[in-house]
């Protein structure tokens, strides 16, 4: 395949993300990927120690990943999920599987730079081993338009003694309606770090996110962080869930939304639940402004306090 | 033939005067001040006390200038005041920077004057990286990563350890405060106000410290430093003593040093440790008299 059958408007989206897409292209740079052009597969590069097989459906594609047991994966695995449309419907259906003592980063490039009236579904199902490491980030851009619609649906199962790292990036252009639900289920001595990011910039955006992590094992661990700002009229939402639900688990979510402008509106929800007597879960939360302290010491090097706020901001929203 | 002689006459009283001046051993006079107060008077937030009262004095350019006085005696409201917080407006008074009134300036355009603060307990924010954070003030950006690294090895950081952090609570508060002053210096202000900056440091660190203090002078900033302590303020060229609130001397740092333990009554302390080294002694009768002249003898 060459480089021009994949839509350069796409390539190009991520760059405020720091991501060049064109390193994912089949024969470009390493590792495992797969390309599809809103409902037709572009491209599929397998390496050893990965299945990666996609399968077109009417309205998109039911992608399969298996990590082989044993495998440690230098590269990341790319995923791209591009639509170059104002509107219609891409359906992802994402079954991924990493097999016990595996080590992996997946990353999920989710693209829409010309959204007016899109919709993006995706109902993944994700099952870890034991003993494994999983990275998966997925990065979103829905364009400056009026955003897509996306509604992301995962289950997530994270084996005994495996580290899952799961991170959620929506803070470039314009979201749209999102409407985010994961699950994820913790089992003995695992460790899950879910951190979620999105910025909602004005009337048309409504981002609403809800993370559930069961902590099912015993001794198992969790951080969950959402972090969120709205402006201009934006209006997010975020559900931060934590259940110990087994003996010694120890859990804690964080929410932070900072809230700019008339009519935006950011909230809040840490909901946490122990069912067990010796599992502990914890959760902070602030909403509003930053700290004026914060403003302060920036404008004494010369900024605006808009100028300083963006820098917040950004600063607050940055994948760590 | 009357113009040439009202001309020497007025050279002539300019001569005096400065002879006057010098006889005084005046260091204000004559000099250039970088920073001046005028019967500064600062409230508390709600108005209902007054917390400074009617403070003036001036800061040369190029100096290195203390400003001591016990716990709540009103530094740090002035370091505030001086540098425009929102909630921190004098109810009387002007403030000059280079000679320009700044008393009704924001924050932000003294900052762009070519002053900053140093906080005594500067934030600690998630996600902000050190290079990005002291770059925030430099005018100008090019060659930036090398300006960085600079700016942390005046304040004794490795750069290569720093570069990849954030100012997070993963650093120390000693690395924190060398964070905050390598932001400062790397803007390179004309005046930088830093407010206790030794405090929570240990001695052998205070060291550290007075170098520091030593290389920004070198840049040719003025420092108006906030302090507690005696041998942080000896670097010091000038104090000034504030006392509830009130201003008890501009001078040389020794005299003002001195002036603060007579009030206290400190005379042990005061002959141990402050006016033995440098040169820079008393002799007991005048120190005998200014601990009279505050009734502590
Ligand atoms: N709202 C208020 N009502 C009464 N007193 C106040 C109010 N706000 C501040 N003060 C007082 O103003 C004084 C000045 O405080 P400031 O922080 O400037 O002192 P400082 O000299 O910096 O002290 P330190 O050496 O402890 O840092 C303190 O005594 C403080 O208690
Ligand atoms: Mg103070």
């Amino acid at each position: 395949m060459t480089d021009s059958d994949y839509p350069e408007e796409i390539l190009q989206s991520l760059e405020d993300y720091n991501i060049d897409m064109r390193d994912f292209l089949p024969g470009h740079g390493g590792g495992a990927k797969l390309l599809l052009d809103f409902n037709k597969i572009k491209g599929v590069e397998q390496i050893e120690g990965i299945i990666l097989k996609g399968r077109e459906i009417a309205n998109g594609i039911v992608a399969d990943v298996v990590i082989k047991e044993g495998s440690k994966i230098e590269e990341p695995v790319h995923l791209c999920f591009g639509v170059n449309k104002e509107k219609g419907i891409q359906e992802i259906f994402p079954r991924i599987i990493a097999e016990d003592n595996t080590d992996v980063k997946i990353q999920a490039h989710c693209s829409f730079p010309k959204a007016n009236g899109l919709i993006h579904k995706m109902f993944g199902h994700f099952y870890i081993g034991k003993n494994c490491n999983f990275n998966y980030s997925e990065t979103h851009y829905h364009g400056e338009n009026s955003g897509a619609l996306v509604a992301p649906v995962a289950y997530m199962y994270v084996g005994e003694n495996s580290v899952f790292e799961n991170n959620f990036n929506l803070t470039k252009g314009t979201p749209g309606k999102v409407k985010i639900m994961l699950d994820i289920y913790a089992m003995k001595n695992s460790v899950i770090r879910s951190n979620i990011r999105a910025f909602g910039k004005n009337k048309k955006d409504s981002v609403r996110i809800r993370d559930a992590i069961y902590l099912e094992g015993e001794n198992a661990r969790s951080v969950l962080k959402m972090r969120a700002a709205a402006r201009d009229g934006g209006e997010v939402l975020m559900y931060g869930i934590t259940e110990g639900n087994a003996p010694h688990c120890n859990g804690h979510v964080e929410c932070s939304e900072i809230v700019l402008g008339k009519g935006s509106i950011c909230r809040a929800r840490p909901f946490i639940r122990a069912t067990d007597p010796t599992s502990s879960v914890s959760h902070e939360a602030s909403l509003g402004r930053f700290p004026q302290k914060w403003l302060d010491e920036l404008m004494a090097k010369g900024l605006t306090e808009k100028e300083a706020t963006e820098v917040l901001i950004e600063a607050m929203l940055r994948e760590e | 033939m009357s113009i040439n002689l009202d001309f020497y006459s007025i050279f002539l009283k300019y001569l005096l005067n400065i002879v006057f001046i010098y006889l005084n051993n005046n260091h204000f006079e004559g000099f250039k001040l970088l920073l001046e107060l005028k019967d500064i008077t600062i409230p508390t937030e709600d108005g209902k006390c007054v917390i400074v009262n009617n403070i003036s004095f001036g800061v040369k350019e190029g100096s290195i200038h203390a400003v001591i006085g016990p716990n709540g005696s009103g530094k740090s409201t002035l370091a505030y005041t001086i540098m425009g917080l929102q909630t921190f407006n004098p109810t009387q008074g002007k403030i000059y920077f280079d000679g320009i009134d700044i008393t009704n300036m924001s924050l932000t355009q003294r900052a762009k004057l070519g002053m900053t603060l140093a906080w005594q307990e500067p934030a600690r924010i998630d996600g902000l990286t050190v290079p990005d954070y002291i770059a925030l003030g430099m005018k100008d950006k090019t060659n930036m990563k090398e300006k960085v690294r600079e700016a942390l090895e005046i304040v004794n950081l490795e750069p290569e350890r720093y570069i990849n952090r954030t100012i997070d609570e993963s650093l120390s508060g000693g690395e924190r405060k060398r964070v905050e002053l390598a932001a400062a210096i790397a803007m390179r202000p004309r005046l930088i106000i830093l407010d206790e900056p030794d405090s929570g440091l240990d001695m052998i660190v205070i060291e550290d410290f007075l170098n520091i203090f030593n290389k920004i002078k070198n840049l040719e900033m003025t420092i108006l430093l906030i302090t507690h302590r005696e041998d942080i303020g000896m670097v010091a060229d000038y104090g000034t003593l504030i006392w509830r609130g009130n201003h008890i001397l501009t001078d040389e740092f020794p005299k003002v040093m001195l002036r603060y333990c007579a009030k206290a009554g400190l005379k042990e302390f005061c002959k141990r440790t402050l006016f033995t080294n440098d040169g820079k002694c008393f002799d007991e009768d005048y120190i005998d008299r200014i601990f009279r002249e505050e009734g502590t003898l």
